[in-house]
């Protein structure tokens, strides 16, 4: 029954990862990551690791999506179907990923992994959030203060001068709107 | 019955090993900055993959495989907002998000 | 309690496998909330139009069964009959998706919430937190609306509200961390639990009888917390006033300017139920949830099943009293302008909320910490439990109090500055 949901939860990651990747359109692309992240909580819960796998739907679904959402409809570009992928000569680096894959997957096969007993108990929530008081106390802090520099600099970097404000995607419909008014008016 | 008992290591570590190899392909091959990026956050998904299956499969009773996920998840969203910053303010310079075209530095 | 156990005995299928008698359980459980959301949200819909009606001196909708009660299914049956209208330009599967989207987070809501004694169908041991992550997946769902539907209104309404989901989650979250801080947990189950006795004091005194009264709202973190979860709830809710992402009058109707029909109802349902979700929500965690006089009198005189019921009915009388508290203040209160929603949430939720996350770290310390954590610098182990309690109760209500009065008075608007008009 595990192996079951396990394959169906595999399969939905690779399945949808791969169409992030060869999507045509950016915007699927990114509600394909979406499910991506999404699958990728589902395993972290099946690996019984509750708090990860909240917290993965919390940060990437919730929120890192969100943000990319909104940066693509900020940049999107007026043609809708232009070329996802380079120009370059694209399956060298499909071999090449293949052949990383393949020394990958290789590696994990001959590495004789020392499993653990089931009698160990599975640290939970709290544990966790022990260990992060305790022992990584200066990490976790510093995360705090990474988080904070990021976003006082996605601030600076994204804000906008009034100065140099270019049109954006809203603006430039909002123009062409209001010069289709203007023609149906007959004012120039 | 538990993952453990269930499904082999091996298994958790193939699936993170081909989803970071996808994430790869997409940096390599994506024009759009925000197509690398998604390459990029599939990649880290894999590591976080390989770390949660090593905490729940060799040290469960440990908290250093969630604690380092805890940490990689809080980075991977940091850095995905200075990216986009970052996207935004080359879109807006520039009118375009698309990485070959950045090649003012080239000469 | 043992749900499993009852269900396959009441079912005689003792030699059904287990998996078996798992999924037929969990699929019981899950129809039973599923159908309850949806008569619920048919009531809600009817509730809402005749409070509204009567606080605007008309009737409202009274001709379909007795009173109006059937209105919301002759609604139903005509929105099944409407026609399914996909703009020529949309993207149709990303428009189809978008209000499962958005209502299946909901539903999931629905499977942590401890709905009376014993009566909950996932102790999830991250709840709070997990309340969290999934109500910010519906976000989602209303980007592929907007996205979806390619109508420059439907953009601009689903940009509007995911602005707007994302500034209330953060004070909606904190607000909910002051609370977890008290309990030592994020297991909502355990929350009511803790909720028992009589006012402020809970339990702490013994010999006092156990009223269910002991609700976090009468502690002043609790107060605070539950004012600024309250505002919040009613910002992710899109309620009045917080309704700008489908201000009728000024995007058409926001993320649902494109959907028709089917479509268009699940994106209703989805608010309406998300609404009584939060309801619940802050009732569990600020009211008390399921407690309530007379249940644990029950319950301590062997009537389980009983008291099971008497609290599942003192905590939907909370869940649907803050609702209609919901739509009293949509019919009271102008809609808020965009930039005063933002800095509502900024510069006056979220501030509060901080604060308030200090005075439960602090009430705590006053309330559990021995005189050796506090480094004998206060002698608190001579005092009794309700005292320690009175004590931090005072001392977090001093810093509560002034930290309102302090968010409101650097906040007052400066006097008005003259308009100059461009030329």
């Amino acid at each position: 029954m595990v192996t079951v949901i396990f394959i169906a939860i595999a399969s939905l990651i690779i399945a949808s990862a791969v169409l992030v990747v060869i999507s045509r359109e950016i915007v699927r692309a990114a509600l394909w990551l979406i499910a991506t992240f999404f699958a990728v909580g589902a395993l972290y819960l099946l690996l019984e690791a509750e708090f990860i796998g909240v917290a993965q739907v919390l940060v990437y679904v919730g929120a890192v999506s969100i943000l990319i959402l909104f940066a693509i409809m900020l940049t999107r570009q007026h043609e809708r179907h232009e070329p996802a992928w380079r120009a370059g000569p694209w399956w060298i680096a499909l071999a090449g990923v293949i052949g990383l894959a393949a020394v990958l997957i290789t590696t994990i096969g001959a590495v004789p992994w020392r499993l653990t007993d089931d009698d160990l108990p599975v640290s939970r929530a709290p544990q966790l959030g022990t260990a992060l008081m305790r022992e990584y106390l200066l990490p976790f802090q510093l995360a705090a203060i990474v988080l904070l520099v990021a976003l006082i600099g996605a601030v600076v970097i994204a804000m906008e001068e009034r100065r140099r404000r270019t049109p954006t995607l809203a603006d430039d419909i909002a123009a062409q709107r209001g010069a289709a008014d203007r023609a149906e008016d007959g004012t120039p | 019955m538990s993952m453990i008992d269930a499904v082999p290591l091996s298994w958790v570590l193939t699936l993170a090993a081909i989803l970071f190899c996808i994430g790869l392909f997409g940096v390599i091959v994506r024009r759009s900055l925000i197509g690398v990026l998604f390459g990029v956050e599939l990649m880290l998904n894999a590591v976080n993959i390989n770390l949660i299956a090593f905490w729940r499969y060799l040290e469960p009773n440990l908290v250093a495989g969630q604690v380092f996920a805890l940490f990689i998840i809080t980075i991977a969203a940091a850095e995905a907002a200075v990216g986009l910053a970052m996207v935004i303010a080359v879109y807006r310079t520039r009118r375009t998000i698309v990485a070959d075209d950045m090649r003012n530095l080239q000469g | 309690m043992n749900r499993t156990i009852v269900i396959s005995q009441i079912l005689v299928i003792e030699q059904a496998p287990g998996w078996l008698v798992a999924a037929l359980n969990h699929a019981i459980i899950a129809g039973v909330l599923l159908i309850g959301g949806a008569i619920t949200m048919m009531l809600q819909v009817w509730v809402e139009r005749r409070l509204i009606a009567r606080m605007q001196d008309r009737l409202g909708p009274n001709r379909v069964g007795p009173e109006g009660i059937l209105q919301s299914i002759a609604d139903g049956i005509k929105m099944f009959t409407k026609e399914d209208i996909i703009p020529r330009a949309a993207d149709r599967w990303v428009h189809l998706l978008a209000p499962i989207v958005a209502l299946a987070p909901i539903a999931m809501m629905l499977a942590v919430l401890p709905w009376g004694r014993g009566l909950v169908a996932v102790d999830l041991e991250v709840g709070v937190l997990y309340i969290a992550a999934v109500s910010s997946i519906s976000g989602v769902g209303l980007m592929m609306a907007g996205w979806g539907s390619r109508n420059t209104f439907a953009l601009l309404g689903a940009m509007r509200s995911i602005a707007q989901l994302i500034a209330y989650e953060i004070p909606l979250i904190i607000a909910l961390l002051g609370i977890v801080l008290l309990t030592g947990g994020m297991s909502l189950a355990r929350m009511p639990e803790l909720q028992a006795g009589i006012p402020l004091f809970g339990s702490s005194i013994p010999g006092a009888p156990d009223l269910g009264l002991g609700w976090f709202i009468f502690t002043p973190v609790g107060l605070l917390g539950g004012i600024i979860f309250f505002i919040c709830a009613l910002a992710e809710g899109e309620r009045t006033p917080f309704d700008i992402p489908e201000a009728d009058s000024e995007i058409v109707a926001g993320y649902m300017t494109e959907y028709s029909g089917m479509k268009f109802a699940v994106f209703y349902i989805a608010q309406y139920l998300l609404n009584f979700a939060l309801a619940v929500l802050s009732a569990v965690v600020f009211l008390g949830g399921w407690q309530g006089p007379g249940v644990a009198w029950l319950a301590d005189a062997g009537l389980g099943a009983a008291a099971s019921l008497l609290s599942l009915l003192w905590l939907l009388l909370k869940a649907w009293g803050l609702f209609m508290l919901m739509v009293v203040i949509r019919a009271a209160v102008p809609r808020l302008r965009v930039d005063q929603l933002m800095s509502f949430a900024w510069k006056y939720l979220l501030p509060l909320a901080l604060v308030n996350v200090a005075s439960a770290a602090l009430w705590v310390g006053l309330t559990e910490w021995s005189s050796i954590e506090w480094g004998n610098l206060l002698p608190v182990d001579g005092l009794a439990p309700w005292q320690r309690i009175g004590v931090a109760a005072l001392v977090t209500a001093v810093i509560n109090l002034g930290a309102t009065r302090w968010v409101l008075r650097i906040n007052r608007a400066p006097a008005a500055a003259p308009v100059v008009v461009p030329a």
